[in-house]
């Protein structure tokens, strides 16, 4: 496979560049704080009358309406991943508080609320964005991943598939997700898997995420569509899934099925693993989860630079393959490995070539992790252009 | 050179009955006698699933049980492929909390977090059919779980005729699950539940050969009501069954032999 991208684009903490962030983008929101998580990566983005109270419906519209022109007669698909934002504030205000009454939820009076007042709440309508995008586009084929935070990195997968297979000529794919709300914060802080402090993957003392919000587009087509107007970011080559088959809430403690994505994505883009000259890793910063990259990262790809963006941009959650392939796009002309925001202390533990600072070297081949909740993990290798 | 594909197995839950007996006509409403822990649901995991993802697992099981010989290839070549609705965590594990908080986020943190079941988001993930299933029975291979309403389950048919037929896996479960019941007055009409799956393997010429074009709502039966990301799998099983041969949601179904 080898699928080119003509054009990305980024909305997250650190802006619209398509440039490794090199450092925390963290700031203060009171819902956050008063649930004891000191920082959220916030992305600014203004929001589309078309997504009322959807933050992510904004972002995905921003992001897409940057790179969205079409070449005359094509066939366009629209891939979009999305997640568990699905509840709003607003919609937290008007469908479940009112309908307490002495510690009791009564379900029966919010249905006929909703009948008789709301329309259907976006929360049944995950694909709505998807729909409403795609319209525009005029797209032939949607498809709405919903593989937590695997999703943007699958989408995107199936969307160079997609392409290369001849389904449509120019794919949109990419992802988007704002868990930036008071319900957002809580699905996270019942588990304990945000961090009480700061985000620090890789970090000895790493003790959870840093959540974030965002979206990335990019735009695929065959290299044979091309014209001479195109520019090549970079080329997707190949991408392998896997499923832990293990648990849905903790990954495979020694990255089984990391591991299985890895390897298939090196085997679709026949590659070697002395190919792979950076791995932008998952890296969240929880301590299973960043254990289990690593000794999956070092079993198939050896002593490999590896380094996590999470800890300034936070973890996007379904946006996350998205966002951090486009990031990871800037990567190829500057020279330069990113280094891993956040990280002070090395685990010793770990046992992988982890960068704290950028260094200069160059990539040819780049490798990115997205595992998600549910056990998927999803792996796409992008080559320089 | 993309290989063939062949149906080796299928399963069927909706309102009018499960397996067989759900050929009847479709109407609106829950699946007659289900009952998970019959359909091999694990009793440990209930409490941690909705009613549409024990209709998933048991659906991915039942297909399973009547597909000869999958069990043995390779747990790293078994792909499964699912279109589901999101699970938002049930609202009633909020209560409490909101209740103890007053609309306060203060007081929230504070006295109603520790009020919430830990699992609630876990309990809302709309990949539970996949994660579930997967761990089930080792299903480690090329995978994916598409949220579109109607059509996600027709992507997921499409995707795992793809899978097989690009050599990604040897075997593929695919089809969706869903659960309406309880939401008409949101969805505006009669509403019901059910899933559907079929086992794929790659197969020779003169098999039973499935293809997938662009995926569609085309062949859903309205009699259903809204069966959400289950109604383009039930109907294409259900014409399966009935008739050997599906035409449904993008994906063609012929028995050749």
């Amino acid at each position: 496979m080898r699928i080119a991208i003509t054009a990305a684009s980024v909305r997250c903490a650190s802006g619209r560049e398509l440039v490794p962030p090199t450092r925390c983008w963290a700031s203060v929101d009171d819902d956050a704080l008063a649930l004891g998580i000191p920082g959220v990566a916030r992305a600014t983005v203004e929001g589309d009358p078309r997504f009322p109270d959807d933050r992510k419906g904004s972002l995905a519209a921003a992001a897409l309406a940057e790179i969205a022109s079409v070449p005359a007669g094509a066939r366009v698909g629209l891939y979009l991943g999305t997640g568990l934002s699905s509840l709003t504030p607003a919609e937290l205000a008007i469908d479940l508080y009112p309908h307490i009454v002495d510690g009791a939820f009564d379900r029966l009076a919010m249905a006929r609320d909703l009948a008789t007042d709301r329309p259907s709440p976006r929360r049944h309508q995950p694909e709505r964005v998807t729909q409403v995008l795609g319209a525009a586009l005029g797209a032939v084929v949607t498809e709405t991943s919903f593989s937590a935070c695997a999703a943007a990195a699958q989408s995107i997968l199936q969307a160079a598939r997609a392409v290369h297979r001849g389904d449509v000529d120019v794919a949109f794919a990419g992802g988007h997700d704002s868990m930036l709300h008071a319900i957002g914060y809580l699905s996270f802080v019942v588990l304990g898997a945000l961090s009480p402090t700061r985000g620090r993957p890789f970090d000895q003392q790493r003790d959870g995420f840093l959540i974030g919000e965002g979206a990335a587009m990019l735009r695929l087509q065959r290299e044979a569509d091309l014209s001479s107007d195109d520019r090549v970011l970079g080329w997707i080559v190949g991408g392998g899934t896997s499923v832990d088959a293990y648990n849905v809430t903790h990954p495979h403690p020694e990255g089984y099925g990391a591991a299985l994505a890895m390897r298939r994505a090196l085997r679709d883009a026949d590659l070697q693993p002395g190919d792979i000259d950076y791995v932008n890793a998952h890296g969240t910063g929880t301590p299973v989860g960043d254990q289990a990259e690593c000794l999956a990262v070092h079993r198939v790809l050896g002593d490999v630079p590896v380094s996590s963006f999470k800890g300034a941009v936070g973890h996007t959650i379904a946006a996350a393959g998205a966002v951090e392939l486009a990031l990871c796009l800037g990567i190829f002309p500057s020279g330069v490995l990113p280094g891993t925001p956040g990280l002070v202390t090395l685990d010793p533990e770990l046992r992988a070539h982890v960068l704290k600072d950028p260094v200069r070297a160059e990539a040819r081949h780049i490798l990115s992790n997205s595992f998600g909740f549910g056990g998927q993990n999803c792996a796409l290798i992008v080559k320089a252009p | 050179m993309p290989r063939h594909v062949r149906i080796i197995g299928a399963s069927l839950f909706c309102p009018a009955g499960i397996g067989i007996f759900g050929l009847g006509p479709a109407s609106p409403g829950a699946v007659p006698g289900f009952d998970p822990i019959a359909c091999g649901v694990p009793r440990k995991h209930l409490k941690t699933m909705t009613r549409a993802v024990q209709l998933g697992v048991a659906g991915v099981n039942a297909a399973l049980a009547v597909a000869p010989g999958w069990a043995e290839i390779r747990p790293e070549r078994r792909g499964l492929f699912v279109g589901a609705s999101p699970q938002a965590g049930d609202a009633e594990d909020l209560a409490a909390a909101l209740a103890a908080a007053g609309g306060d986020p203060g007081r929230f943190a504070r006295e109603g977090v520790s009020l919430i079941p830990p699992l609630w988001l876990v309990k809302g993930l709309s990949n539970n059919v996949l994660g579930y299933a997967s761990a089930q029975h080792d299903l480690r291979g090329d995978n994916g779980n598409w949220c579109d309403g109607q059509l996600g389950g027709a992507i997921a048919l499409a995707q795992a005729v793809h899978a097989i037929a690009e050599g990604r896996v040897d075997l593929a479960i695919a089809g969706g699950a869903d659960a309406l019941l309880g939401a008409e007055s949101v969805v505006g009409g009669p509403c019901a539940e059910g899933a559907a799956f079929i086992v794929l393997v790659a197969g020779e010429r003169g098999d039973a050969v499935v293809t997938a074009g662009i995926p569609s709502e085309d062949g859903v039966e309205e009699g259903f009501g809204a069966l959400g990301a289950a109604a383009v799998p039930v109907a294409w099983v259900r014409s399966w069954l009935t008739d050997r041969r599906a035409d449904v949601g993008g994906v063609r179904g012929a028995w050749s032999s």
